[in-house]
């Protein structure tokens, strides 16, 4: 008990500095584009193309930093039950959702030229397909219970039993397709020079920051929303009070 | 002591009510028949297509029929509200979550092996020389997608659209399930030798330890604040 | 001895506050009747202190357990004749029974249960399939349930609804017996009359607060 009003301050405190977030993610981001889009130079055998890699790698990355975050939080919440990491997650499990879609669009834009297919069955796109179906899955539950805090408690249990399962997921897949495709063409084995790795890296920390300031929005709106229901609950609740005793 | 009678008395519950009443049995029965002809008109296969589709027509049909047994398992406790029964009861929840799961395992299960011998009739399977690991695999993926089910039917029943939430939050979390049991049996049918598909076996053994553990501690928030 | 404890008890669903701050405590060998208009909030009382349902804040104690930390505790002691029947329709009379003391870690003899069947009078359908019995019937198995298991604490949701007259005489000899053993009894009810023949405290909650009631003094109307 003792931790929590600690936890619960600290969330409040950091949330002050959300600004300085939002403006190291601008600037990583626009740096890592400079170093990705202008100096690094065009891949080998792919040309120009390569360079949807320096959004798609660090958007993937962040979309399993965010069920990280989600799946953290989810612990947390059972344990502590504090509905402000209940707000987290809700809004962790939305952006994680948002960026796995950009990712999974973003590596079909690249599959095209490079691989001459939209999709493939690739562990990495199925595993991130499935994470998807998780993720929507889990916004699609928290609509669908009436009582907050129940809400929260199966969200949460949800998001706990995908977090077990996307590694499995992603093993089954990888093993699935030794059986069945013999390696595509695929950028693992080429070695990483630090012309690509430089700019990799600094849109990977951009996007990480960019997700950390969303969060910090998306949880303080959702909290502010559910702040805006129990005034408007403490007002019906006197009107509605008062009508009971009649 | 206790904990193994509960899940005792709740398998017992569950079976002899499905022996009075025979809604789950007859309708997940029925339906399979249907998937089973509904594919087998969709495909004229030759046999070699059959050897390359069938475990994959096999598992589709196992899952769905499975998912409709999944979802009645808890909308019986609805009615005259058992489910608070269970969930005032002093019995640890665990063990409610074990005989609830092992329940539904036997449905699936039963199923699945009166269904097994159509497909075999259907679609001109050779069956005989790998009955015994066929069932060893059927029994390994019953039991994983029961671990998960069970878990996932209890929450899916408190809350709205019920019917289309299990599948929706199921089937994704059944991925490796249902690919391991596909490769098992596919292995099997074509006669393949064990050390080839071996993993995926492992693999479900894996998954089983993991679900059934995770939703043993789970299902207690599920079914209580 | 203090059985029932309260401290600043509050619910609500969503916006809708349904009680706050309920402070009250009943002790050892009364009965407690709730009254209350409709959508007062006694049902949810009720499951709050059955640990049914979590309280949004404040805390309460059942036999000296925290009702949000300890509930296996409190669960072993405590029964609950709720508006549902919490029986099979599959099941008979006895096999209901046996599964509902075993979830309890109890396992009576067929005799008991013949007996409880007996002392609410539905001996006569013991073999019978749940499906086939009237809300009454129903009612008076959970009476046998109570008779059998005998619970230190007894939480009964209108607990007259659907009886006859020798139903309620049961259900009322039930609970005096069960203040006579040192236990304690919180009901809801409408009925003042029946509820009276047993309840040594009353309390109406409205607009979502407990006021004392006294059943003497007051008249129909404040009922409500």
């Amino acid at each position: 008990m003792s931790l929590l009003p600690s936890i619960n301050r600290f969330i409040r405190h950091i949330q002050r500095f959300k600004g300085w977030f939002g403006g190291a993610a601008a600037l990583c981001l626009i740096t890592g584009m400079y170093l990705g889009l202008i100096t690094s130079p065009p891949d080998y055998y792919q040309g120009e193309i390569v360079r949807i890699m320096y959004v798609h790698v660090p958007l993937a990355h962040t979309a399993l930093f965010g069920y990280t975050v989600l799946f953290v939080g989810s612990l947390w919440y059972l344990w502590k039950r504090d509905p402000l990491i209940d707000n987290m997650c809700h809004a962790a499990a939305g952006m994680s959702a948002a960026f796995t879609a950009v990712a999974l669009v973003t590596g079909s834009i690249w599959a095209k030229p490079t691989w001459n297919t939209w999709w493939t069955w690739d562990p990495k796109l199925v595993s991130f397909a499935v994470l998807l179906m998780i993720l929507a899955g889990y916004l699609m539950l928290r609509t669908m219970v009436e009582d907050p805090e129940q809400e929260g408690r199966y969200a949460a249990v949800l998001a706990i039993v995908g977090g077990l399962d996307l590694p499995i997921i992603y093993f089954a897949a990888e093993w699935w397709r030794t059986l069945h495709q013999p390696l595509s063409i695929s950028l693992r084995g080429v070695s990483i020079s630090g012309d690509i790795l430089l700019p990799l890296s600094i849109m990977s920390i951009g996007f990480t920051l960019l997700f950390t300031y969303m969060l910090m929005i998306r949880t303080q709106m959702l909290y502010l929303v559910n702040l805006f229901d129990a005034k408007k609950g403490r007002l019906l609740s006197q009107v509605h009070l008062s009508k009971v005793g009649q | 002591m206790t904990f193994l009678k509960v899940i005792q008395w709740v398998v017992w519950k569950d079976l002899i009510t499905e022996i009075r009443s025979r809604e789950t049995l007859s309708s997940m029965l029925f339906f399979a028949m249907i998937v089973i002809l509904v594919f087998s008109f969709s495909f004229s296969m030759d046999q070699d297509a059959v050897r390359e589709l069938i475990a994959g027509i096999i598992w589709v049909a196992f899952a769905f029929t499975g998912i409709i047994g999944l979802g009645k398992s808890f909308t019986v406790e609805l009615h005259n509200d058992c489910l608070e029964y269970l969930q005032l009861s002093p019995a640890p929840k665990g063990a409610i979550y074990l005989g609830k799961m092992t329940a539904n395992l036997l449905f699936m299960l039963t199923v699945e092996i009166l269904l097994f011998p159509l497909f075999v009739l259907f679609f001109n399977l050779d069956v005989v020389e790998e009955i015994g690991l066929l069932l060893l695999i059927f029994f390994l993926a019953t039991l994983g997608l029961s671990a998960v089910g069970t878990l996932f039917s209890a929450l899916t029943v408190q809350i709205r659209a019920r019917e289309v939430m299990l599948p929706v939050l199921l089937l994704p979390l059944a991925v490796p399930v249902m690919i391991a049991a596909v490769e098992a049996t596919r292995g099997a049918l074509n006669g393949a030798p064990l050390s080839l598909y071996s993993q995926w076996l492992e693999l479900l053994i894996i998954f089983n330890v993991i679900f059934t553990v995770a939703s043993f501690w789970l299902f207690e928030l599920i079914l209580d604040s | 001895m203090i059985t029932i404890q309260s401290v600043q008890l509050s619910k609500s669903y969503g916006f809708y506050k349904i009680f706050e701050d309920l402070s009250f405590s009943i002790p050892a060998g009364e009965c407690f009747a709730l009254f209350g208009p409709n959508g007062a909030g006694k049902t949810t009382l009720l499951q709050v202190l059955a640990t049914l349902t979590r309280p949004t804040s404040g805390r309460f104690e059942i036999l000296g357990y925290d009702g949000i930390t300890e509930k296996p505790a409190i669960r072993n002691s405590v029964m609950v004749l709720a508006h549902g029947s919490y029986l099979y329709d599959d099941l008979n009379a006895v096999e209901n029974i046996q599964f509902a003391s075993a979830l309890r870690g109890k396992s009576p003899t067929f005799q008991e249960i013949t007996r409880a069947l007996d002392f609410v009078n539905i001996g006569a359908f013991r073999d019978l399939k749940i499906r086939f019995f009237s809300a009454g019937m129903k009612k008076r198995l959970g009476l046998a349930k109570v008779f059998l298991i005998q619970p230190k604490v007894l939480f009964l949701d209108e607990p007259y609804n659907a009886l006859d007259d020798a139903g309620v005489g049961i259900t009322n000899d039930l609970i005096r017996d069960l203040l006579k053993k040192g236990g304690t009894a919180f009901m809801t009810t409408h009925d003042r009359i029946k509820a009276t023949q047993v309840a040594s405290q009353t309390g109406i909650l409205r607009q979502g607060t407990l006021h004392p009631f006294n059943l003497e003094s007051q008249t129909t109307n404040d009922l409500s």
